[in-house]
This record gives structure tokens, sequence and C-alpha cells, in this order.
């Protein structure tokens, strides 16, 4: 009742002359909601890129003399600037949030001398460590340490 | 009384290859039943409207893998997308980023050899007759539930290749070995048989490195089995970084 298989069964594609279409991707793919926050993500590079600028700007001013820094200081205070640095403090808060939330947890090694913790008990690790060294900068910005 | 049938606008990517230069879309407008996933209307289209269309499928359960499309953008698997998650019209594409053979049927053999590059079977460091002596004295290589737990995600994996077909990566870099290849060669580095942590390390580290992952988690959020190739994408970077690292102060074995 059997006969043999054809000789090339399941043997590995070979590469022939089939011609194929070349790859695509759909057009609105920057538009669907799941990629929004990674190219959000992304684009929180150019709010750094900016606020980087600025620190080298203040290093600048430092360097040129109490009148130059003092001048830096009162254009800091401009509404604009301030509305830049609110900015910059959303999309530090908004990468943070979402390395430590959703990639540490993830990256914990597997199958090392070291337990996995759960993601929620990693993520309230993290936040509570990030939170106490906010609050120790801020006391030494502050002079109070 | 006849029931009356609810009305459906399918449109279908098109692409011959002795005939087409480039993909097309064709549109039909079949009747549906609600309890149809996706995979029932393109078959229902190839039986009963246009045989010429070329699609995969076989389980009909989400194990085999074969069936993935886009579906209005989206990678999903159509036999596991039931019909009625869309209103009255419905784009199916073949997956992004692969190369189309013909309508829905995509060219698999650049996964393929990304996926052999990874080794994904299990490599023992011993020559084999001394491994042998080995599986005489013990009779098996033994694994704890625990062991097994470390790993058991990443095998889950189907192969369906939506993973790749999301990711913003390879788009833009083919060459990136890709979720799916890469949970499978880390599924194998976490296995307590494996010895061949130091080889897919390297591969790891080398041409389509792990690094180039931006951890966009597409690849997660598509995938049918819930293996989380983004997870070991990240835990394959810090391993990789450790096996480095470790290399810079520890002899090599067998060095």
């Amino acid at each position: 009742m059997t006969r043999a298989a054809h000789p090339e069964a399941m043997a590995p594609p070979k590469k022939g002359p089939t011609r194929t279409a070349p790859p695509q991707i759909p057009g609105s793919w920057w538009g669907a909601p799941r990629i929004r926050t990674y190219l959000l993500f992304g684009a929180t590079g150019v709010v750094y890129f900016l606020a980087g600028t600025v620190v080298l700007h203040l290093v600048w001013a430092l360097g040129k003399g109490p009148d130059a820094w003092a001048k830096v200081m009162d254009d800091l205070s401009h509404p604009l600037y301030l509305a830049f640095h609110a900015l910059t403090l959303i999309s530090v808060l908004f990468v943070g949030i979402r390395a430590f939330g959703t990639m540490m947890p993830k990256m914990q090694p597997r199958g090392g001398p070291l337990p996995v913790l759960a993601p929620g008990l990693v993520r309230g690790l993290i936040y509570s460590a990030w939170a106490a060294l906010t609050l120790v900068f801020s006391l030494i910005l502050a002079g109070k340490i | 009384m006849a029931e009356s049938k609810k009305m459906m606008r399918v449109e279908i990517t098109r692409f011959d290859p002795d005939r087409d230069e480039v993909p097309k879309t064709q549109e039909y407008e079949i009747p549906v039943q609600d309890d149809w996933k996706v995979l029932d209307a393109i078959n229902y289209i190839k039986d009963e409207v246009d045989p010429s269309i070329s699609h995969r499928w076989s389980c009909r359960m989400a194990v085999c893998g074969s069936c993935g499309m886009m579906l209005n953008g989206e990678p999903k698997l159509t036999c596991k997308t039931p019909l009625s998650d869309y209103d009255e019209t419905i784009k199916i594409e073949p997956l992004a980023n692969f190369p189309i053979v013909r309508d829905l049927v995509v060219d698999m053999d650049g996964f393929m050899d990304k996926f052999r590059k990874v080794k994904p079977w299990i490599v023992r460091a011993k020559a084999r007759a001394e491994d042998m002596e080995d599986l005489n004295e013990k009779g098996t290589f033994s694994q704890s539930p625990d062991q097994l737990a470390t790993f058991k995600q990443f095998s889950m994996c189907i192969n369906c290749l939506l993973c790749y077909a999301a990711c913003p990566v390879i788009a833009n870099e083919p060459e990136f070995i890709g979720p799916a290849a890469i949970a499978l060669g880390h599924r194998y580095n976490l296995d307590s048989r494996d010895e061949g942590q130091a080889e897919r390390n390297a591969i790891f580290r080398g041409e389509g490195t792990v690094f180039s992952c931006s951890f966009a988690n597409e690849c997660s959020e598509v995938c049918p089995k819930n293996v989380d190739p983004a997870a070991a994408v990240n835990q394959a970077k810090l391993a990789a970084v450790v096996d480095w690292a470790k290399g810079l102060v520890l002899p090599r074995e067998g060095a």
C-alpha cells in the first residue's frame, strides 16, 4: 500500500529562481496605538539633547564669571525655560517608569543563584530606591545636607 | 423564513510572481457567521469565491503557527482571531518584514537561517563518547521541575513569526537575529542540560547582535503564546555582557 516518498521530501529549501515581492510594513504602522508609547520613548531623546545643550550653556556661563552666571540664572526663570524643564521632568519620569517598570522586572537573570522576584516586587524596590535617591539629591542641592 | 446573513468586505493582498510587479489588493464581499475566525473567512473565499488565493494554515488551534498574517495592520494568528472583532471591513495582508512569495504566503528562509544560527538544540561540551558514559551511569540527563520552569515559558514559541512582523528593528536592520530566534537560543542557554552558553553568547554579541534590540516590546505585545520574547532578548543581553566580562578575568574552559 505504501510507496517511496519523493527523494527530496523534507529536504532543506534550496535557493531557487522564485521571484518574491520585497518585504513590506503596514502604511499605518506609526499610527498603531500600541507603538505610540515606543515612539514617544524615542522622541524623548530630542528633549534630552536639548537639556544637554542647556547644561553645556550653564557650564560655559560658570567659566565666564559671576555676571554671565547671574544672567543665565535670570534667563532660566523665563516661562519658556520653565515649560521646557517641566517637559524634561515629564520625559525623565516617562522613560524611568517605562525602563524600570517594564524592562527591569523582565531582565532578572534566570537560572543563577539569585531568586526570580515577582515583577511587582521588583518595581516596588526600584521605585523606592529611585524616590530615596531623588530625596537625597534634592536635599543636597537645597543645601540641607 | 431564510435567516439573513451578515455581509463583510474582505480586502486581501494578491501577488502572483509570474504576472505582478508589485502586490495589489483585491476586495471580496462575503456572507459571514458570528462564530467565524478570520481564517474561516479566508477559507470561505478560497473554497467558494476565488480558488486562486494562496495562504498557509494547518491546525486551526493556535499551535502550528502557520496562519500568521497582518489583520488591519496588526500581526495576528488568523485561526485565533474572531472575525467579530472587526466591523464591516477587514484588510488581510502577508506578514510584514518578510518577502512575499505569493498572496498571503511569505518566504521564511531568512528566519530559518537566523534560527539555525543560534543553535536551537542541546549542546554538550564533552566529547560524545564521554557523554554517553555519563548517560550510561545516570541513565538520563535528569531535570527538576524548578530547572524546567526556568526556561519553559520561552520553549512555548510556535515560530509563528508575528514577533518579526511587529519588530521595528527588523524593519530597519535585517541582520538582527530577531525575537523568536533569540528567545529560543536563550531557552537553551537556560536549560540545565545544555553546555553551549559560551557559543551562543558569542553569537548574541556578533553580527545581528541582541544589542540591536531597542526594547520596543512589540514582540511581546503580539505574541499569541505569551512567550514574552522581549524578556528573553533582554535577559540574553545581560547574560551576554556577564559572559563577556567573565571572559576578561577568567580563563576560558579548555584554554
